[in-house]
C-alpha cells in the first residue's frame, strides 16, 4: 500500500516538475528546442543552432523550421475534403495546388501543400491543427476553410508560430482575437453583410424581410450583421429564425416565416442548406419572396440543386474581376482537374492566391544553411506576413492591416437567370 | 420494472412517488397551457400557419410511424434495440434513388413524337418499382443484418447484441459512404408527383399548398400501417409472431420455428423502414449514407413514447412526435434550432411520469 501511495506522489511531483519546465519553455518541442532523441532519428527536425543553423535562428522567438535537403517545404491546409462541404475543401486545395506549383522551387526545395480534412467542423480543425504542428517541416497554413474549424485552429498555431493566410475564414470577431498568426484575404462577414443589407434596402427596395442563419460561426455573424444594417437603414426584419444545418425538412419554420409576409429571405450559411431553403419556400408560401444568399450559397451546386425554385436567387461572390492572371489559372485549372476553375466553389482563386502569397513570404524569409538544410525562421515568416503589402495576384492586392485584414474590397452580387449566375445590376 | 415494484417491502414510498408524479405532470401541463395560450394571442400567425404546420407534421411523423413499428416489432421479439435499423431506412432510400435514376435515363417516344424519360412515360410503374426495390434490399439488409450480427448472438447477455446493433449502424453507414460516395444525392421524382405542385387549399386569405409528394407518403404510410395490423393480428404469420414473442420456448414447443420468425420479423420490419427512406427521398427530395440517423433516432424516441414493443403504440408515438415537432417550436414561441430538444424532452419527461409509454401498460405487465 505504502508503495502505492510513494508511486503516487510520484507522479504527481513529476507532473509539477513537468509543468514547471513546460512553462519556462516559450516553444513546444517541434520548433526550436532540440531534444536529444531528436538526433537519431531520421526524420526531419529542428537542429541545435550549432549545426551550420544561421544567426537569425538562435535569436527567433519561435526558432527555424529545418528542411533537411531532399524533404520540401510544407504548406499545411485544414480543409473539408469529405462530408456534405466537400466541394469547397477540394476546390480550394486544388487552387492551392496550382499555386504550389507556380511557386517552383527555392534553392532546390519544392513546395508542397498538406491538405488535412477537418469536415468543417471546430473538433476536426483543432485535431488538423494538432497534427501539422507536429511535422516541422510544415511552415504556412494557406487556411483554415470554415470560420469555426479556424477559430478552433488559432490557439494552436499561435503556440507553434505558424503564420495563416486564409482563403475563405469570414467571421468578423477572428481578427479581433489578438492573434500574430492569423490572417485572411477573404473579406468579413461585416463587409458582406452591410453591403447585402445596402443591396436589400436601396437597390432592390425590400422594406420587410425575414433572416435566417445556420447557427454557424460564419452564418448567425452573417445574419446579425445583416439584421442590424437593414434595421439602421430603416427597414424591418419580421423574422430572425435559426435553422440546424443537416437536416432535410425546414418546411416548418418557413411555414412561420411566410405567415409575416416578407419580401426577402437573407439567408446566412451553405449551399447545402440553401438550396433546400429555396426548393421549400416554394412549397411554404414564400414562393413570391425572394431569395438571397451570401457567398456560401453562391456556386453551380446551387442551381443544380435547386433547378426552376432557384431562379431569381440572389448570392455575394469573390469571384475576380477577368484578368490575365485569372484566365491563366483558369486554364490550368481546366487542364489539371477537367473542370472550369469555380464549379466547385467560388473560393478556388483565393485559395490559389493565399498559398501563393504565403510561398512568397517563405521565400523572402528562408536561408539556406551552411549544412545544405533550409532554415525558415518562423517568427520572422509570421511577421512578414502581417506586414505583406501590395504582394498582386488575382484576386487583387493584398495588403494586410495590423489585424490580419488582407482583404478590404466587399463582395460582388449575382442571380439566378435561366439556370446560370449572372452579375447583378450594381 | 414491475418485478423491482413486487419487491418492494413498504407501499409507501410507491405511493408518494406516484402523487409526487401526478404534481409534477399537472404542473408541467399548467406551464405549458399557459405558455402556449400567451403565444397564442402574442403571434399573429394565422389559420393557414398551423395547417401547414400539421401538414408538414404528419407527413414526417406518418415516416417516423414506419421506422418505429421496426423498432417496437424487433423489440417485441427480442427486446433488444435495433440501432442499426435507421441505416437500413438509408438503403432503402438509396434503392429507389437509383430506380429513379435509371428510369430517368431511359429514353421514350410518345406517338406524338415527343420525346420523354421512362420515369414521366410510365410514373405509376417507376413508383411501384422504386418502393418495390426500395423495401426489398431493405428488407434484405434487414434479413442479414440479423443473421450476422444478432443471430450468433442470442444467448449472450442483452447488452451484447445491443453493442452489435451500435457496431453494425457504424459499418452500414461507413459502407453506404464508400458506395455511394458522401455528397447529397437530389432525389428525381416523376412529374406527377414532383415537389413543388400539390393541391392549393384556401384558407383564411391566403392558399396552402399539399403537395401530391406528401399526401401520397401520408396514404401510403397509412396503408402501410393497416396492412401491418392487420398482417400481425389476422395471418398465420402475425400469429406465430405474437406467440414469439410472448413466450419463445413455449412457441418452440408449439411446432413455431423460433428463428424463422425472428428473420421475417427482420424482414417486415426492414421493409418498412425501406418505404420510409423512399418517402423521405420523394419528399424531401435528398437522400445521402447520413440519411438515416436522425429519423432512426427519431423513430426509436417514437417507439418508446408509444411503448416500446407495442405496435399501435409506435404508430401513434409517431404520428405525435412529427406533429409536437413542427408545431412546438411555433405553440411554445420558441427558436427552430430546438424543433430537437422538444423531441427529446417529451422522451424524457414520458420516461420520467409514464415509463411504460403512452400505450405500454398492458403489454409490459403480461410480459415481464
Amino acid at each position: 500500500m505504502s508503495k502505492k501511495i510513494l508511486f503516487f506522489v510520484f507522479v504527481v511531483f513529476a507532473m509539477i516538475l513537468a509543468s514547471c519546465s513546460g512553462a519556462q519553455t516559450p516553444a513546444p518541442a517541434n520548433t526550436d528546442a532540440p531534444v536529444a532523441t531528436d538526433a537519431t532519428t531520421d526524420k526531419a527536425t529542428d537542429v541545435p543552432a550549432a549545426a551550420g543553423a544561421p544567426a537569425v535562428c538562435a535569436t527567433d522567438e519561435f526558432g527555424c523550421a529545418v528542411i533537411p535537403p531532399g524533404s520540401t517545404i510544407k504548406l499545411g491546409m485544414g480543409a473539408p475534403m469529405t462530408g456534405d462541404y466537400a466541394s469547397f475543401g477540394i476546390d480550394i486545395s486544388q487552387g492551392a495546388t496550382i499555386a504550389i506549383k507556380d511557386g517552383g522551387e527555392l534553392d532546390g526545395f519544392k513546395f508542397e501543400l498538406v491538405a488535412q480534412d477537418t469536415q468543417g467542423a471546430p473538433e476536426g480543425g483543432a485535431a488538423v491543427a494538432n497534427k501539422l504542428v507536429t511535422d516541422p517541416t510544415v511552415v504556412a497554413i494557406p487556411g483554415h476553410i470554415f470560420s469555426g474549424s479556424t477559430e478552433a485552429a488559432i490557439p494552436i498555431y499561435e503556440k507553434a508560430g505558424l503564420p495563416m493566410l486564409s482563403p475563405s475564414a469570414t467571421n468578423p470577431p477572428l481578427t479581433t482575437l489578438g492573434s500574430k498568426v492569423f490572417n485572411r484575404i477573404a473579406f468579413t462577414d461585416a463587409v458582406q453583410g452591410k453591403s447585402a443589407a445596402e443591396y436589400l434596402y436601396n437597390k432592390l427596395g425590400f422594406r420587410k424581410i425575414a433572416v435566417m442563419h445556420d447557427g454557424g460561426a460564419y452564418g448567425q455573424g452573417l445574419a446579425d450583421v445583416v439584421k442590424q444594417e437593414f434595421t439602421a437603414l430603416g427597414g424591418e426584419v419580421v423574422a430572425y429564425e435559426g435553422i440546424e444545418p443537416g437536416k432535410q425538412d425546414y418546411t416548418t419554420v418557413l411555414s412561420v416565416i411566410s405567415s409575416k409576409n416578407p419580401e426577402a429571405v437573407y439567408f446566412g450559411g451553405y449551399v447545402a442548406e440553401g438550396y433546400i431553403l429555396a426548393n421549400q419556400m416554394k412549397q411554404t408560401g414564400l414562393e413570391n419572396a425572394v431569395f438571397f444568399g451570401c457567398d456560401g450559397t453562391f456556386g453551380a451546386e446551387f442551381i443544380e440543386k435547386s433547378g426552376a425554385n432557384g431562379e431569381g436567387a440572389y448570392a455575394a461572390s469573390l469571384i475576380p474581376p477577368d484578368s490575365d492572371a485569372k484566365a491563366k489559372f483558369d486554364a490550368t485549372y481546366l487542364a489539371d482537374y477537367g473542370v472550369p476553375a469555380g464549379s466547385l466553389s467560388p473560393y478556388t482563386w483565393s485559395g490559389y492566391d493565399a498559398a501563393a502569397a504565403l510561398i512568397a513570404m517563405v521565400k523572402s524569409v528562408a536561408v539556406l544553411g551552411g549544412d545544405g538544410n533550409l532554415y525558415v525562421p518562423r517568427g520572422e515568416l509570421v511577421k512578414a506576413v502581417r506586414n505583406m503589402s501590395g504582394f498582386s495576384s488575382i484576386t487583387g492586392d493584398i495588403t494586410c492591416n495590423d489585424v490580419g485584414e488582407c482583404n478590404t474590397a466587399g463582395p460582388t452580387f449575382y442571380i439566378v437567370q435561366n439556370g446560370e449566375w449572372v452579375q447583378a445590376p450594381k | 420494472m414491475a418485478e423491482e415494484h413486487h419487491k418492494r417491502p413498504v407501499k409507501m414510498p410507491q405511493l408518494n412517488i406516484k402523487i409526487i408524479r401526478l404534481i409534477a405532470a399537472f404542473v408541467v401541463l399548467v406551464l405549458l397551457i399557459l405558455r402556449i395560450h400567451n403565444v397564442a394571442l402574442e403571434s399573429q400567425l394565422g389559420a393557414s400557419t398551423w395547417l401547414r404546420l400539421s401538414v408538414s407534421g404528419l407527413i414526417i411523423g406518418g415516416m417516423y410511424a414506419l421506422i418505429a413499428i421496426g423498432y417496437t416489432l424487433v423489440y417485441g421479439i427480442l427486446f433488444m434495440i435495433n440501432f442499426a435499423h435507421g441505416e437500413v431506412m438509408m438503403i432503402g432510400s438509396f434503392g429507389g434513388y437509383f430506380v429513379f435514376e435509371a428510369f430517368n435515363a431511359i429514353p421514350v417516344t410518345l406517338h406524338d413524337g415527343t420525346q420523354i424519360s421512362f420515369l414521366n412515360a410510365q410514373p405509376v410503374i417507376a413508383i411501384l418499382l422504386a418502393f418495390l426495390i426500395g423495401m426489398g434490399i431493405a428488407a434484405l439488409t434487414g434479413y442479414f443484418l440479423e443473421k450476422i450480427a444478432y443471430r450468433p448472438l442470442r444467448g449472450a447477455p442483452r447488452l451484447v447484441p445491443l453493442i452489435s446493433a451500435i457496431g453494425a449502424s457504424i459499418f452500414l453507414q461507413n459502407a453506404g459512404q464508400l458506395l455511394f460516395g458522401p455528397q447529397r444525392r437530389q432525389y428525381i421524382n416523376p412529374v406527377i408527383i414532383d415537389r413543388g405542385l400539390g393541391w392549393q387549399i384556401p384558407i383564411a386569405g391566403t392558399k396552402v399548398l399539399l403537395t401530391y409528394s406528401g399526401i401520397f407518403s401520408l396514404v401510403l404510410s397509412a396503408t402501410l400501417m393497416v396492412a401491418l395490423y392487420l398482417l400481425v393480428q389476422r395471418t398465420k404469420l402475425g400469429r406465430a409472431m405474437r406467440a414469439v414473442a410472448q413466450d419463445k420456448r413455449t412457441a418452440a414447443l408449439m411446432g413455431i420455428n423460433v428463428d424463422k420468425i425472428i428473420s421475417q420479423t427482420f424482414v417486415i420490419s426492414g421493409a418498412l423502414a425501406g418505404s420510409a427512406g423512399v418517402m423521405w427521398g420523394i419528399h424531401n427530395g435528398l437522400t445521402n449514407y447520413f440519411v438515416g440517423f436522425l429519423p432512426g433516432i427519431k423513430a426509436f424516441t417514437a417507439a418508446v413514447l408509444g411503448g416500446i414493443g407495442n405496435i399501435p403504440g409506435a404508430m401513434i408515438g409517431g404520428l405525435f412526435l412529427g406533429i409536437v415537432e413542427s408545431i412546438g417550436p411555433a405553440a411554445l414561441g420558441i427558436d427552430f434550432q430546438l424543433q430537437d430538444v422538444i423531441a427529446f424532452s417529451i422522451l424524457i419527461l414520458v420516461l420520467i411520469l409514464r415509463p411504460s409509454g403512452i400505450l405500454g401498460e398492458a403489454l409490459t405487465e403480461e410480459k415481464v
